[in-house]
């Protein structure tokens, strides 16, 4: 008994290293970004570069409310991300729901469909996409952008919204159609509540890509809908990268995601493992 | 709340396909209000998809569905005013045990105060008026069931379907629930339609049962009735423990001759010869002087009874007996039974020919 303990211990000790080893490969950037941020710009340069310095918050007075600031990008993410997200959701859920479970034609085909438009490179569909808000006078609105959003969102969450509901038991909507619920009341009553941990898990993403992405909000964007990656960008120029207020900003823009993930983190966890025991519909 | 004049079921001629493949091959059923009936049979032999069709849960490609005189071929499965007892429960996962008892009463709109007076009512018939607070993933399997027994009485539906209910219990608790299943059946007053493999559980429930091979119903009766004088060789072959010995033989006269083990006499008269096969229940097999030669292959004791296996030629054959035997392994005895032990099958259509 004695020895079993001894060995689990070591064996924790050697887990939690293991861990502590991979975890600091993921923050070493962030935390790097982090000491930037309150670094002066010279110390930002220094090389050897220096771990101890006099921290100033003149890069955060700036980013929030100088010159340069972001918050009017910042707010422009939240409506685009905010607004992308709720969308997806509202059309993931339905969706997902009757690609798992009803039985319809061409429900084959269109579950294929919904994948392969993942599998164009989006560098690919910036042109064609820039065409076609520029035909509608859509460019630089938040009507135009949300829209783009959908187009690889949508697909993402219902795909993983898809899998959720496949390990709701069949049973569960049976029972609740004979205790007359009805499609509807059994989707909202039965199903929706078994699966909110995929849903927290599934919007935290949508909010995540939507909120991250760049590569559509640079080219598509512009004066009016500017969101905090593109500003972000701007520090970045050809006769100097500013980079502790690139620092400095990209701690902003991090804030409210991660504020998210801590609030839907029990949920996150509880929907990441749904599946790793089987008939996880009746716990 | 007696119910007993409604649930009448009537199913004519239901067929389900499932693209090439027919799952019921015309299933024709009447169940009277109040009956508690048994589908019986081995697994994929369509009494479940018929228990599904009764639920509204699967349609049919043809043929009807009546409850009470009413055709509800094509109402949805909240339309039909049934309750259903699924294998796995079907718990609320999210809700309590109140809730999940309540949800179908809630989802008709009753009032709560209403709705908590049916919900305690339901509980207490199956004893879990204790449990009402709780979660099913903190009740046991005995509980969960009874959980979902609740649920289903709750709304005192006109008829009630159970799917291999008991199914998931250890051996103990599902003798001791099938006795309280069938006194609140009896209690209720309420037509049951009870899916089950276990042809024990089912001549103990039924008032009576219906036989499922293969897509269609081969036989309908009181459990006596079907162990009594089945009707095709394959219930024959299903119903009892162990089941009947089914021998391939020859009938001529008044007499079966099993290859060269032997010839003994059934009663029947053959109106030609032809081969047949034989039954002979296990229980009325006896060791005689003359009749069929066997030799003992092994003898199981179990207690109260024992069971010899033989060889009758190449055909094993068992023999059931509640008084002490003293065989050994590789004698020959010679078996016989009185002629109206005898059950007589066609030999390629299985159908009962005495």
């Amino acid at each position: 008994m004695n020895g079993h303990s001894k060995h689990s211990l070591t064996r924790g000790i050697a887990l939690a290293a293991g861990a502590g080893l991979l975890l600091s490969v993921w923050a070493f950037p962030v935390l790097w970004a982090l000491l930037t941020s309150f670094k002066s710009e010279r110390d930002v340069l220094a090389y050897p570069p220096v771990i101890f310095f006099k921290p100033t918050l003149a890069h955060y007075r700036e980013v929030l409310f100088g010159a340069s600031s972001i918050l009017p990008n910042l707010w422009s993410s939240v409506v685009v991300a905010t607004s992308a997200t709720l969308l997806t959701m509202l059309l993931a859920l339905p969706a997902g729901y009757v690609i798992a479970r009803l039985r319809y034609p061409g429900k084959r085909a269109s579950g294929f469909y919904v994948l392969a438009t993942q599998m164009l490179p989006p560098v690919g569909l910036v042109i064609p996409y820039y065409l076609a808000l520029q035909k509608v006078g859509a460019l630089d609105t938040y009507v135009g952008m949300v829209l783009i959003y959908l187009t690889f969102s949508l697909p993402f969450a219902i795909w993983l919204m898809v899998s959720y509901f496949e390990d709701i038991p069949y049973e569960m909507e049976e029972a609740a159609l004979l205790d007359r619920a009805g499609r509807l009341r059994a989707l909202w009553h039965v199903i929706l509540p078994q699966a909110r941990g995929g849903i927290a898990v599934t919007t935290v993403f949508v909010f995540l890509n939507a909120w991250n992405e760049f590569l559509f909000a640079v080219v598509l964007g512009g004066n009016k809908v500017r969101p905090v990656t593109v500003a972000m960008f701007n520090f970045i120029s050809v006769e100097q990268t500013q980079w502790a207020k690139l620092a400095a900003g990209a701690m902003v823009a991090m804030a409210p995601v991660i504020l998210i993930g801590l609030l839907a983190q029990r949920h996150i966890v509880k929907g990441l493992t749904v599946g790793a025991v089987k008939g996880g519909g009746r716990r | 709340m007696n119910t007993s004049h409604r649930g009448g079921v009537s199913l004519q001629g239901a067929v389900k396909r499932h693209g090439a493949l027919t799952v019921l091959h015309g299933v024709d059923l009447d169940i009277h209000p109040g009956e508690f009936f048994v589908l019986l049979g081995p697994s994929g032999s369509g009494k479940t998809t018929t228990l599904r069709v009764l639920a509204g849960l699967e349609s049919i490609s043809a043929g009807r569905v009546l409850l009470d005189g009413e055709d509800v071929t094509h109402k949805e499965p909240g339309e039909r005013d049934v309750a259903m007892v699924f294998q796995s429960y079907a718990l609320y996962p999210h809700m309590t045990v109140a809730q999940n008892i309540g949800f179908p009463l809630k989802m008709v709109g009753q009032d709560p105060e209403a709705v908590a007076r049916a919900v305690a009512d339901a509980a207490a018939k199956v004893s879990i008026g204790h449990l009402l607070d709780r979660r099913p993933g903190q009740l046991s399997g005995g509980q969960q069931q009874r959980v979902a027994l609740a649920r289903a009485i709750v709304r005192e539906p006109r008829l009630f379907l159970l799917d291999e209910p008991l199914s998931n219990l250890d051996a103990r608790l599902r003798l001791e629930t099938r006795v309280e299943l069938k006194k609140l059946q009896r209690s209720l007053g309420v037509t049951a339609i009870y899916v089950t493999h276990d042809q024990e559980e089912a001549m103990t429930l039924a008032d009576r049962i219906a036989v499922f091979m293969d897509g269609r119903i081969v036989q309908v009766g009181t459990p006596q009735g079907i162990f009594g004088r089945p009707s095709h060789a394959s219930v024959a072959g299903f119903i009892g423990t162990p089941p009947m010995n089914l021998l391939e033989a020859a009938w001529s006269g008044h007499a079966v001759e099993v290859g060269s083990a032997g010839r003994v006499d059934v009663g029947a008269a053959a109106p030609a010869q032809r081969a047949v096969t034989l039954g002979v229940r296990p229980g009325d097999l006896k060791i005689t002087d003359s009749g069929l030669a066997a030799e003992v292959e092994l003898v199981e004791e179990l207690g109260d009874s024992r069971i010899a296996i033989l060889h009758v030629g190449e055909q094993r054959v068992k023999l059931k007996t509640d008084n002490p035997i003293d065989l050994r392994e590789g004698q020959v005895v010679h078996l016989g039974f009185a002629a109206a032990a005898a059950h007589l099958f066609d030999r390629s259509s299985g159908e009962r020919l005495n």
